[in-house]
């Protein structure tokens, strides 16, 4: 007998003997004679949760049927009537986060964007015109609501406090809990954290919810907190990590030397014992601990092994290669007297001999028990975890600041965007799957955040790769062009004729060679004072003598007068005075060219009174700096920072930006459709929406209807 | 006729081997060590992560007919999926069930005879039930007991199920041979008198079906080719006081075995 025949014979014996077992065991146990049936706790488990689960689901059922009439009515008395006639079932809209006209209409040309080429030659391809200034969050608050920032109250990441001059968060503040009871050392929060959205104006999915239109809106930044609305939301840009930052990685080395990162990062000691190495993950500040500060931590050790290494966290263990991610781990940070908050995150062995050096991503909210809301209703993050298993939830989730302080290289980096972005177009499908009727709206920020680190490798002569060989300058942004044209054709496959499908980015993009620290050009002119002695200030202006200061700028657009009665310490006179004083400013940016290359570092100052409009005016800035291409503002003017310099390289991976006049960075608008208008703004959106599901428009939006044929080609 | 046996030896005593007499302690002792066991044999024997999986699936289904119950359609896709995801979960908990349930289901056996039923008590009647092959010979049966033990009554003949029975009582404790003779030949059947709450006791004494003695008797087969094919004494069956109710031991251990499963599974991370 040949060998085949030999494994076949014994194939089939032990196929007989297997056979012969299960029924056997069959016998046993739909024969069971008196209580024998029983087979242990196992089996208790599997029947009893089966069984629980197929009668829920039932009662559920026979809940759902027998109240659906009752329900369906009650929407159809409660809901906002629809006036009109809706002209489509569904509208898709895909958010590509800072995708390029310019760039998008070169990758068609060549060739390699069949499926946004087909939106463009049966539908539509517009520049969209995006806000004043081209922030995300900025730009897509307008998205949502169809107002200027004016109306929205979102100018910036940052917002400055008015009496001490430091910056917060613009869009969400998290704040401990309004009650606490203090014993002794500890100070015990009575209640939850109190979360405050700052950003104003309602979301139009709001208004489609209430007219009973299904909505599914993924990750669309500027949505956290998450309101509550008929329809369901993940949200996006500005959800913090578990320190309560917008993304704080750890860096756990061996190594005893190393600066402190500059913004993004700590670095924390590994310490060797033996074979083990030992450090931890520091977390949020000690909720019982009050002011006194106090950082909870989760303890993790390493086990050095040839080639990989062994890590264990509190009851995770796992393997990791070097250059190797490790899956989603889940963390608990325990406190004091039972305080606890649960997290996730990833490890990435960055080295491992001579030194051992792990990267740890910012421990992210766990999306499986959030211990904040990061979605609407806070059950749907639960849903998205439990069917594709825990992902980031972090707003800026891919990492950049780990690859501007080179603790990631860049294949680290796009491998953890690109497993977030996979994460984000499965439920995106998950959405179209279950809105068949209504919107389904997802932001991919993967295009943002890849077009910032990797715009160095579009030019020859870029600062940030002038020590990276020609021949390692990947194709980075053509690859992810391409991977997001896939995508599109994915959806497009999924969608039918009646459905409207749009692809929007909330601004483009341009290169960011040269930095410009306004800061030192307000102190070398003479508008921004420093203490006596002082060259130089700190981060957040300290050493700057307020008091003979009239203007300074905080942030990436914004230009502040020092107003008397406003800010704290404020010598500008209110009205004529500090009119006067931002037209002086005006006319002296407008057009700061650099000496170095003879480039215009300003193409525009804009008066905010002249752009914006509404309740939320005052809170602007008073002026808006357009920077010029391959300008921005610098590093440390953002930070609040005077130095002696106004203009340097850029020298960080963080190379393109938009955060510069926003004339010369519009984002893109694609449609299955055609729309008849040539400059459609970002603000339109919000009300070509409403408008197609017949909705009428709320009076105060800033954004008008386009006009969309509906005459969808297969 | 055979004389009594010591019914206190260790040896056939669960009491002896675990020390105690209470069939409350027993169930409540067993309950702990049995699910402890099979909750680390579980373990090593299934697919964690897929259960896992499984399970997160089965969830995230019953929550997307919660969050999306307004479209019909998703709400019955959620259903067929649960309903898929259900036997994918059973499937999995099938394999691990396969190394538990052989063991989990011949201790169990075991178990039921020290548990199940309580010994006879001296004084107290009971029934000697025989089952022949053929109601020929039911005239010819006889009961031969030991001189601790007395017929109460005369035997009542049943034709149409081919038994004889017949009212017995012990007077003192012991463990007893009867014997039935029929056709010239004696088949002998234990018997356990004791008012000791813990002893092994054998119902029933058959002939061949092996799976059926294998679950219910404790005795050797009788002869194949003889004429009886059982012989069966009724005892009184146990009923286990907790929590103020009274439990079969079987329904005890389910209850207690279960919750100090879900106890064990959590402290030990164990996914089932």
């Amino acid at each position: 007998m040949s060998c085949p025949q030999i494994q076949s014979g014994r194939k089939r014996y032990w196929s007989k003997r297997i056979s012969l077992i299960v029924i056997i065991l069959g016998i046993i146990l739909l024969c069971p004679v008196h209580s024998q049936a029983y087979a242990g706790p196992g089996a208790g488990f599997a029947v009893i949760s089966s069984f629980w689960t197929l009668f829920v689901a039932f009662l559920y059922s026979v809940y759902a049927f027998l109240t659906w009439p009752f329900r369906h009515l009650f929407r159809l008395l409660r809901r906002r009537r629809v006036p009109g006639k809706a002209q489509i079932k569904r509208a898709v809209i895909l958010g590509f986060d800072g995708m390029d006209p310019v760039l998008a209409t070169r990758f068609i040309n060549e060739g390699k964007l069949p499926n946004l080429a087909k939106l463009r030659g049966r539908g539509t391809f517009r520049n969209l015109r995006t806000t004043f200034p081209a922030i995300s969050p900025v730009a897509w608050s307008t998205f949502m609501t169809g107002v200027n920032p004016g109306k929205h109250n979102i100018y910036d990441f940052l917002a400055r406090d008015l009496s001490n001059y430091l910056p917060f968060l613009s869009s969400a503040e998290v704040r401990p809990p309004k009650r606490t009871l203090k014993i002794g050392k500890y100070t015990i929060p009575l209640g939850k954290p109190r979360i405050r959205g700052m950003r104003r104006g309602t979301p139009f999915w709001h208004w489609l919810g209430k007219a009973g239109i299904s909505c599914s809106v993924i990750r669309i930044p500027a949505t956290f907190p998450p309101e509550k609305f008929p329809g369901v939301l993940l949200s996006g840009m500005c959800v913090p990590d578990l320190k309560g930052s917008q993304g704080t990685f750890c860096f756990c080395s061996t190594r005893s030397v190393g600066d402190e990162f500059r913004e993004g990062g700590v670095r924390v000691p590994m310490e060797r014992h033996g074979s083990v190495c030992r450090s931890y993950i520091p977390g949020p500040p000690d909720p019982l601990a009050g002011s006194s500060g106090g950082e909870l931590r989760v303890p993790f050790e390493v086990r050095p092994e040839t080639n990989q290494t062994r890590i264990t966290v509190g009851s995770e263990k796992f393997t990791l290669k070097v250059g190797a991610y490790s899956d989603w781990i889940a963390v608990k940070f325990k406190g004091t007297l039972g305080a606890s908050a649960h997290g996730i995150c990833r490890f990435y062995l960055k080295e491992l001999s001579p030194e051992v050096e792990i990267y740890v991503t910012p421990v992210n909210i766990d999306p499986g028990r959030p211990d904040l809301p990061i979605s609407h209703p806070v059950t749907y993050s639960i849903y998205l975890a439990k069917l594709f298993g825990p992902y980031a939830t972090l707003g800026l989730a891919e990492d950049t600041w780990a690859l501007n302080e080179e603790v990631l290289d860049d294949q680290a980096f796009l491998a953890h965007c690109y497993a977030n972005h996979e994460d984000r177009e499965r439920m995106l499908f998950d959405a179209l799957d279950k809105t068949r009727h209504g919107l389904c709206a997802c932001v991919f920020d993967t295009t943002d955040r890849v077009q910032h680190m990797f715009w160095r490798y579009l030019e020859e002569n870029h600062p940030a790769a002038r020590k990276v060989p020609r021949d390692q300058r990947t194709n980075v942004i053509e690859d992810l062009y391409c991977r997001m044209d896939v995508l599109v054709g994915r959806v497009m496959k999924q969608i039918d004729e009646h459905t409207l499908l749009l692809v929007v980015s909330d601004h483009g993009f341009k290169s960011f060679a040269r930095c410009v620290n306004l800061n030192a050009w307000l102190h070398q002119n003479g508008y921004l004072a420093l203490k006596s002695g002082k060259s130089e200030s700190g981060d957040w202006f300290e050493d700057v003598d307020w008091s003979h200061t009239r203007a300074y700028t905080m942030g990436l657009n914004g230009l502040y007068v020092n107003v008397k009665g406003r800010e704290r310490e404020g010598i500008v006179q209110s009205g004529a005075g500090a009119e006067a004083l931002k037209q002086e400013l005006r006319d002296k940016l407008n057009g700061l060219v650099d000496p170095a290359s003879g480039a215009v570092g300003i193409t525009g100052m804009f008066d905010c009174d002249a752009i914006y409009s509404g309740p939320y005016v005052d809170n602007a800035p008073d002026l808006i700096v357009g920077y010029g291409e391959g300008f921005r503002a610098s590093w440390d003017s953002v930070m609040g920072k005077v130095t002696s310099e106004i203009f340097e390289d850029n020298l960080k991976a963080w190379s393109g930006d938009h955060c510069i006049d926003p004339r010369l960075v519009p984002g893109v608008l694609f449609s299955n459709c055609k729309i008849a208008e040539e400059k459609p703004g970002i603000a339109d959106v919000a009300p070509t929406i409403l408008k197609l599901f017949g909705l009428d428009l709320p009076t105060h939006f800033d954004g008008k209807p386009l006009t969309v044929t509906i005459d969808i080609a297969p | 006729m055979a004389s009594p046996t010591s019914i206190h030896s260790p040896s056939t005593a669960v009491a002896g081997i675990l020390g105690v007499e209470s069939p409350t302690v027993v169930v409540v002792l067993l309950s702990l060590v049995i699910s402890l066991l099979m909750v680390v044999v579980f373990r090593y024997t299934s697919d964690q992560k897929a259960i896992r999986v499984a399970k997160d699936h089965l969830k995230a289904y019953l929550l997307a007919v919660r969050l999306f119950q307004d479209q019909l359609p998703v709400v019955l896709s959620s259903y067929g999926r649960i309903l898929i995801s259900t036997g994918r979960y059973l499937r999995l908990a099938f394999k691990p069930l396969l190394f538990v349930i052989l063991p989990l289901t011949l201790l169990i056996v075991q178990l039921d005879r020290y548990l199940g039923w309580t010994p006879l008590v001296p004084g107290r009647a009971f029934l000697v039930k025989v089952r022949t092959g053929n109601v020929v010979i039911l005239d010819d049966v006889s009961l031969l007991l030991p001189p601790e033990m007395a017929i109460t009554a005369p035997a009542v003949h049943v034709p149409a199920d081919n038994e004889v029975l017949w009212r017995v009582v012990a007077e003192k404790e012991g463990r007893y041979n009867i014997t039935v003779a029929a056709a010239g030949q004696d088949f002998s059947k234990e018997v356990v008198v004791s008012s000791s709450r813990l002893l092994r006791v054998s119902s029933i004494r058959l002939q061949g079906r092996f799976w059926e003695r294998m679950f219910t008797s404790g005795e050797p087969a009788i002869p194949a080719k003889g004429p009886i094919r059982a012989v069966e004494v009724k005892y009184p069956s146990r009923n286990i006081r907790f929590a103020g109710l009274e439990w079969n031991w079987i329904w005890l251990f389910f209850v207690l075995s279960l919750v100090a499963g879900f106890f064990f599974k959590t402290v030990l991370k164990i996914e089932i």
